[in-house]
């Protein structure tokens, strides 16, 4: 079946309601086609939509990332939703949104899909120099959220970290490896951290890392 | 000058704590309303000076939210208590405004705030139903015994009088959301603690059916307070579906992982009901599913 008829019940949808059928519908097409229309669904104030959008660029894949990167950033609501969408997909072009996002974004929700996005990144198909030099900037990126106020941000930090040690492929002895495994440890001691919860799985995390 | 907390501004109908937790994204590292950071000393020094209640609205706010160990925080923030002033609709101020966020701020500095217990029973007998349930909120953060009889007798009524709707005003007699939710949180779990909560589980409105059920798991631990909660999740509107979330968090109902990952509302809100999970719960499911239930909802 053709996408076009699901992009124009999109365009056309009149009510909250019906544009939330339309981009669930459009999405589940998961259509490289369909990705410039779910993009815009993201800045039209319909959380549902975008939630259902969001889904539907993951599904998407590749061809959903040039649309993502050419949002107006003063649109910040859409932004916010690409971050997440960006976070998912884990396609390293969206390495400098997900990086700004964390260091800087006001909302704790966009910080927390980055710090999980940065360790979500395919590195696999790179060249090995390639993935070095975005490994090292995921870990800069990480580390230096490890002290964010919210602790759902420093939660996903921990998820980021093992996420990233997992997927660089460093060995255990490699520099990159040791700095992940400081800031785990920084997260999982109460001196420093103050959310049990947090510390927990920051504990599981150096656990999956450094099997004893 | 903008008043600090634009979910303080005044209205009759008051969110539920429970939908604080939205929207506060931009409350964080800075304060709400300067725009720039202050540190501890400015925070107390606005708190200090009487001219400006706005000030001191915002000072108290910063050493709650800071947790201040500061030693003068405490009495600082018990003297405002004591601060009364009446509702300024044109300037979009409630009722004892100061009084209540001191109020809410002692309710975070425990073991320090211990010391202003006196005080906050005092203000659970104010006749500003608004500063009662800060007050309330704060005895129920505090874990403060003394409280129970007087939140009781504050409920004894029942639905019918505690539980009855105020003239001309959608809010009820007596702050019942905050009473039940005390109650649950100070722990004592006398038979004549469950019998004054009970009956607020058959409330007209679905909040304080919430806040009762959520009560009486906490104390009684008996699955049968967990169903309407679970019932809760599946409800029509999503300020029930949320408060039905942060009641099971903070009852530690560990079976409800599932039906609190897939309820249809933010994942910030199934995240902080899910921590509670984590840190307020026990048995099974145990911690890895829990924890493998939050990394799947970043």
């Amino acid at each position: 079946m053709s996408v076009q008829p699901l992009i124009s019940a999109v365009e056309s949808a009149s009510s909250a309601l019906e544009l939330l059928h339309a981009t669930a519908a459009l999405a589940r097409s998961a259509d490289a086609a369909a990705a410039p229309t779910l993009v815009e669904v993201l800045g039209f104030n319909n959380p549902g939509a975008a939630v259902a959008a969001v889904d539907g660029l993951v599904a998407i894949g590749s061809p959903a990332v040039e649309p993502l990167l050419q949002l107006d950033p003063r649109n910040y609501g859409a932004r916010a939703w690409a971050v997440r969408a960006l976070a998912g997909i884990g396609d390293v072009r969206g390495l400098d949104l997900l990086i700004e996002a964390l260091l800087t974004d006001v909302g704790p929700s966009v910080r927390r899909a980055a710090a999980k996005g940065l360790g979500n990144l395919q590195l696999a198909a790179l060249t090995v120099g390639e993935r070095a030099a975005i490994a090292q900037r995921c870990l800069d990126a990480l580390v230096g959220a490890v002290s964010d106020g919210e602790w759902v941000v420093r939660y996903a930090v921990v998820v980021g970290l093992e996420g990233l040690a997992l997927g660089c492929g460093w060995s255990q002895d490699h520099p990159g490896h040791g700095h992940i495994c400081t800031g785990l440890a920084q997260l999982g001691d109460p001196s420093c951290e103050e959310a049990s919860v947090v510390r927990l799985r920051a504990a599981l995390a150096l656990q999956r890392l450094q099997p004893s | 000058m903008a008043w600090p907390d634009a979910a303080e501004q005044h209205r009759c109908y008051e969110p539920s704590r429970k939908d604080r937790g939205i929207g506060q994204d931009r409350l964080t590292a800075m304060g709400p309303m300067t725009g720039e950071p202050i540190n501890e000393q400015e925070a107390l020094a606005r708190l200090r000076q009487s001219d400006d209640p706005s000030m001191q609205y915002y000072g108290a706010w910063w050493l709650g939210r800071n947790r201040s160990r500061h030693p003068e925080s405490v009495p600082l923030l018990i003297a405002a208590l004591q601060q009364r002033r009446p509702r300024d609709p044109g300037a979009g101020i409630e009722e004892n405004a100061v009084a209540r966020n001191a109020a809410r701020a002692l309710g975070k500095l425990a073991p320090a705030a211990l010391a202003a217990v006196p005080e906050l029973l005092a203000a659970l007998g104010d006749p500003d139903d608004g500063l009662r349930e800060a007050a309330a909120r704060a005895l129920g953060d505090l874990g403060a015994t003394e409280a129970v009889a007087p939140i009781c007798a504050r409920l004894a009524g029942g639905p019918a009088e505690a539980g009855a709707r105020q003239d001309g005003c959608p809010r009820l007699v007596e702050p019942c959301e905050a009473l039940l939710e005390a109650l649950g949180d100070i722990g004592v779990a006398e038979p004549d603690v469950l019998t004054v909560i009970e009956p607020f589980t058959r409330h007209d409105w679905p909040l304080i059916r919430s806040a009762a059920a959520r009560a009486l798991l906490q104390l009684s631990g008996e699955p049968r307070w967990a169903e309407p909660l679970l019932a809760l999740l599946g409800d029509s509107q999503l300020q029930v579906r949320r408060a039905a979330l942060m009641d099971l968090g903070a009852a530690g109902w560990r079976p409800a992982v599932d039906a609190i990952s897939t309820t249809l509302a933010e994942n910030s809100l199934k995240l902080i009901a899910l921590r509670g999970l984590i840190e307020n719960g026990s048995g099974e499911p145990g911690d890895d599913a829990l924890l493998a239930a939050m990394d799947a909802l970043l």
